[in-house]
């Protein structure tokens, strides 16, 4: 609001009316800072036992419910696990950056979380996945064509949020945030919208952020599939009763493959040979392609484009001059320095367009060979990776211990 | 799971209050939109209604009625926009509870109203195909995605990364010293001045038309190719080219390429851009601007600045030592300005068209204003240290537009600005009793100052690796040391100068006094190194140029001596005539202005 209020120009006044002076918002006292991720910690802990130990969707929807109106509402999605990506890939390659603890522990806690009980943050902790839970009504299956495609997305917008962010271009992941408009009631128009698509979709596409945009998603996904103890669909042996199969909205339930693939072995073995031979190519093909696009991407920079509306002042005629550039007209830095500068980034771009492109070729043809594999296993099972733990799965097993739960199945 | 047991109508109210609640939370999205787009629309600062009312109160400032009403809209205007603001919030609000609401309602029935799971039919082989089809996917995705992206590079394919790396690559040749004599450091200089290299191709080429000039500002290696100011670039006294003549004589002819008559005196000193010499001069009733080939030394044209609004029916009246053209006039490469003592200010373009002409107001300056112009960007610095009202001023190059004016505290002076970067910014440094100032070149604003100067201040200051140095006669000379609070780094007052401006290096301070003593110091701590008398009056100021110093004194004989600290006069060249002006210097010749005739030195 404070910059708001900056924005609008002074009125005149003649009433010996003395304008306020600028205020700045205070930062987050520390013990409020470490109270924050006494919470998360605790929440995490709470979320992770409801999940695993008391397998209780009722459980995860009211502790959804609470990190929603705290670490949503009341934190106002920030800081954010999501976001905490790109201050730690900042820090990473600016040491001037100084990076909070508080959002070193944002970014960590939920990892380590993960590796021990999966994906349990985005079951009851993220307040982006709780809002897009709370309004999963009408859940309908994606289909492979649309799973394959959407869920690429997430890897692609993750290099590109560390690549801006390395770059110290901009902090994309916060800037198209859908959700912390709501949260601040200050959404801006297009995030409004965003958020509003997102939302109405997310009656049916059961949490299309998570699924196919959450870049810290993908970092969760890698890790939860060597947690150690992971949700289980049934608590002891799987009957067979196929009652949990389209249970799961997301689409993590890995049915079970007792067949062989109908192709013949010998192909098989051929086209993974061929696919492994192919993850470097797609990694270097990936790696050049980004690079080719190292100055579209570095079109977002602010020096970039800078320079370019110095250097070619006539691509700019007929429009207003830009803030950028009535700025630093008047700071008297030096054009030659402007200049070294965007160059400088723009060999940053190209070296990261490099990564960026191989790191997505290397996804790609990661997740080919992956799809080839053959993953044997006789019960119904959740995908370690892609499951977000909510435990929507456990209510359909008919598969109880407690007996408690069976006394009152009972009654 | 057993569910509990629920009655029907209390599921039917429940779906009706969500019903409701979603049919609101709809229209409240549709208000929040259109208010959105009011709130876009109606923009209290580009009000046409406003602003129309507010060009009339231009035309009719007395109007005290149709003050109030511009008042009376402008608050409306604003109270508008505060309220579509609060309604958008408080729309926000109502949206939120009202989907609150239908979340609780759903799921309350969701918990009442628990479905048996449906058994799915039995699919056999589907995992083996469903894999299949989402290899096959994500290969189209990729693929996809290369395509896209490959699209994206071709279309935004521009010369950007080169046209940078030539910039940068020229940037880095003045800063590195290419140019430079081994001497002097040229990250001593500055940097000042600017932009588009896009345009140097233009610079380069033997002739420019004003038709083939596009707008905009020259890079620094334009600039330092030519001598677009008095004193050089930046007007520090500093020269980048090399070839610079060391020999010639006047009246024998030896090594002078042209001599060209002046039509009206002046002391201003020759600007040069590219192929074209530039000159002012003027006397009481005429005032003109002479634009010489630099290949012949002919007029190419001449320009009168006459027909001047404001300006004064009666030249003022001046020293005869300054005259009435006394200022050097200053070129971006696009546009030519001259100002004259009577403070009309005249803008042309390369063909001698009058561009834009103003009178800034007759000076009040007792000697006769002699502050010469500076180029900074596509602005005009003019320094008008007048009595009652001094201040410097940004004028754009284009239309004469005030850009910035900042007014300043100090008496009248005659010294002329000098333009340095200083590592981070580009400073504009000015000298008037009582003290030397530095403003921020880009808007004006003064970042600091010293009261170091006092007298009638003629000589402009030097500037080399973060010092200025000032001087004016019966004063003294001070080297200060600039930075967020500037110190003075070391003063003297065993030679002072009230007309030619000191030049420095990093390591070297070279003064001359009026009276015709150069002396050089120690630029870092005041020792003096050497001191020499030429004997003769010196009104011209020297000019640093491949590890040497030029002075030329009021008979016309230039004293070349070495930058260095023990003194060396490498060669001692006569004009044949007598000169007070400051010598321009480009790529292997030297301009100089005697008394009445242009002469071009070299080979």
């Amino acid at each position: 609001m404070v910059f708001a209020v900056q924005r609008f120009p002074k009125p005149e006044f003649e009433t010996g009316y003395l304008q306020p002076g600028t205020l700045l918002p205070s930062p987050r006292a520390e013990i409020l800072a470490a109270m924050d991720v006494a919470i998360l910690v605790l929440a995490l802990s709470v979320i992770s036992w409801i999940v695993l130990k008391k397998r209780s969707r009722k459980g995860v929807f009211w502790m959804s419910l609470f990190s929603l109106i705290y670490f949503g509402f009341y934190r106002e999605g920030c800081v954010c696990s999501i976001g905490s990506i790109q201050n730690i890939t900042l820090a990473l390659f600016d040491h001037t950056f100084i990076l909070p603890l508080t959002v070193i522990a944002f970014f960590i806690i939920p990892l380590i979380f993960t590796l021990f009980f999966g994906r349990t943050f985005c079951a009851g902790v993220c307040p982006f996945g709780a809002l897009q839970d709370l309004v999963a009504f009408r859940p309908q299956k994606l289909g492979s064509r649309l799973n394959a495609v959407l869920g690429m997305v997430p890897y692609i917008y993750l290099g590109l949020a560390i690549l801006y962010a390395a770059t110290g271009t901009d902090f994309i992941i916060c800037r198209y945030d859908p959700f912390v408009g709501i949260f601040r009631f200050n959404a801006s128009f297009g995030m409004f919208v965003f958020a509003g698509i997102l939302l109405i979709s997310g009656i049916f596409i059961a949490r299309p952020y998570c699924r196919f945009l959450c870049p810290y998603g993908v970092l969760l996904n890698w890790v939860s599939r060597f947690s150690r103890r992971h949700i289980t669909i049934t608590p002891a042996e799987c009957i067979q009763c196929r009652l949990c199969e389209d249970s799961c909205p997301y689409d993590a339930i890995d049915i079970p493959v007792t067949t062989k693939d109908p192709e013949n072995r010998k192909i098989r073995v051929k086209k993974l040979i061929w696919i492994s031979l192919l993850i470097p190519f797609l990694t270097f093909a990936g790696g050049w392609t980004g690079s080719r696009l190292h100055i579209t991407l570095a079109g977002v920079n602010s020096k970039v484009r800078l320079a370019e509306e110095i250097l070619t002042p006539a691509a700019g005629q007929g429009q207003p001059e830009s803030l950028g550039l009535t700025a630093y007209k008047s700071s008297g830095k030096a054009a030659e320095e402007v200049y070294s500068e965007a160059s400088e980034i723009l060999d940053r771009f190209y070296n990261g367009g490099w990564i960026l492109g191989g790191f997505i070729g290397l996804v790609f043809g990661w997740v080919i060979a992956e799809r080839m594999l053959s993953k044997w296993h006789t019960d119904y099972i959740p995908n370690k990776g892609a499951c977000y733990s909510c435990a929507r799965c456990v209510d359909f097993c008919p598969v109880k211990t407690d007996l408690s739960e069976i006394k009152h199945e009972k009654t | 799971m057993k569910k509990p047991d629920s009655p029907d109508p209390t599921i039917k109210l429940l779906r009706q209050i969500a019903f409701v609640s979603a049919l609101f939370a709809v229209v409240l999205c549709i208000l929040i939109l259109v208010n959105w787009l009011q709130l876009h629309r109606a923009d209290p600062l580009n009000s046409p209604a406003v602003k129309t009312m507010i060009d009339r109160l231009g035309s009719d400032p007395d109007n005290a009625q149709l003050r109030e009403q511009v008042r009376t809209l402008d608050l409306l205007s604003r109270k508008a926009y505060f309220t579509s603001q609060w309604q958008i919030r408080t729309g926000g609000y109502l949206l939120l509870i009202s989907v609150l609401i239908i979340a609780i309602c759903l799921k309350t029935i969701e918990y009442f109203h628990k479905k048996l799971p449906d058994l799915p039919e039995i699919k056999n082989n589907t995992y083996w195909i469903d894999r299949k089809i989402n290899r096959r996917w994500v290969g189209y995705t990729g693929g996809a995605v290369v395509l896209v992206t490959l699209v994206f590079a071709f279309l935004s394919h521009n010369e950007l990364e080169n046209m940078l790396g030539n910039a940068v690559s020229r940037g880095t040749d003045t800063i590195s010293g290419k140019n430079a004599s081994k001497n002097i450091p040229l990250s001593t200089s500055g940097k000042a001045g600017s932009v588009p290299d896009s345009l140097l191709t233009l610079a380069t080429g033997d002739s420019i038309s004003s038709d083939t000039l596009l707008d905009g500002y020259p890079t620094w290696t334009e600039i330092i190719r030519n001598f677009p100011s008095f004193r050089g670039p930046g007007g520090n006294g500093i020269v980048y080219q090399k070839n610079i003549p060391v020999s010639w004589n006047g009246k024998s002819g030896k090594n002078v390429i042209w001599k060209s008559g002046i039509p009206l005196p002046g002391y201003n000193s020759p600007v040069v851009w590219n192929n074209r010499v530039f000159l002012s001069g003027a006397n009481e009733t005429r005032r003109e601007v002479y634009c010489f080939d630099a290949k012949t030394g002919k007029i190419l044209w001449t320009a009168r600045a006459d027909k001047i609004t404001g300006s004064p029916a009666k030249a003022p009246t001046v020293n005869k030592e300054t005259g009435q053209a006394a200022p050097t006039m200053t070129t971006d490469g696009r546009r030519v300005y001259a100002i004259f003592a009577n403070g009309d200010l005249i803008a042309l373009d390369f063909h001698g068209n009058r561009i834009w002409a103003k009178n800034l107001g007759s000076p009040a300056n007792h000697y006769g204003h002699s502050s010469s112009l500076m180029m900074f960007r596509d602005m005009l610095i003019v320094q008008y240290d007048q009595r009652g009202s001094a201040n410097v001023m940004a004028l754009a190059g284009k239309t004469g537009d005030v850009v910035w004016k900042t007014a300043r505290n100090v008496k009248v002076s005659w010294s002329s600005p000098v333009v340095a970067f200083t590592g981070k910014k580009t400073e504009l440094l000015l000298a008037a009793e009582p003290y030397v100032a530095s403003y921020n070149a880009g808007n004006g604003k003064e970042l600091w100052k010293m009261d170091c100067i006092s007298g009638e201040v003629g000589p402009s200051v030097a500037y080399a690796d973060g010092v200025v140095f000032s001087v004016n006669d019966y004063s003294k000379l001070a080297a200060i040391q600039i930075g967020e609070t500037p110190k003075l780094l070391w003063e003297n007052s065993e030679y002072l100068s009230d007309v030619p401006s000191p030049v420095a290096s990093g390591k070297y301070l070279f003064l001359v006094t009026s009276y015709g003593t150069a002396v050089c110091y120690d630029a870092k701590t005041g020792e003096k190194y050497w001191e020499h008398e030429f004997d003769n009056t010196t009104y011209a100021s020297p000019i640093m140029a491949e590890g040497k110093v030029y002075i030329m004194d009021k008979t016309g004989t230039m004293h070349i001596v070495k930058a260095d600290r023990t003194f060396s006069l490498v060669v001692e060249s006569p004009l044949g005539e007598g000169s007070v002006c400051t010598p321009a210097m480009v790529d292997g010749r030297i301009y100089i202005r005697g008394d009445k005739n242009l002469y071009c030195i070299g080979k």
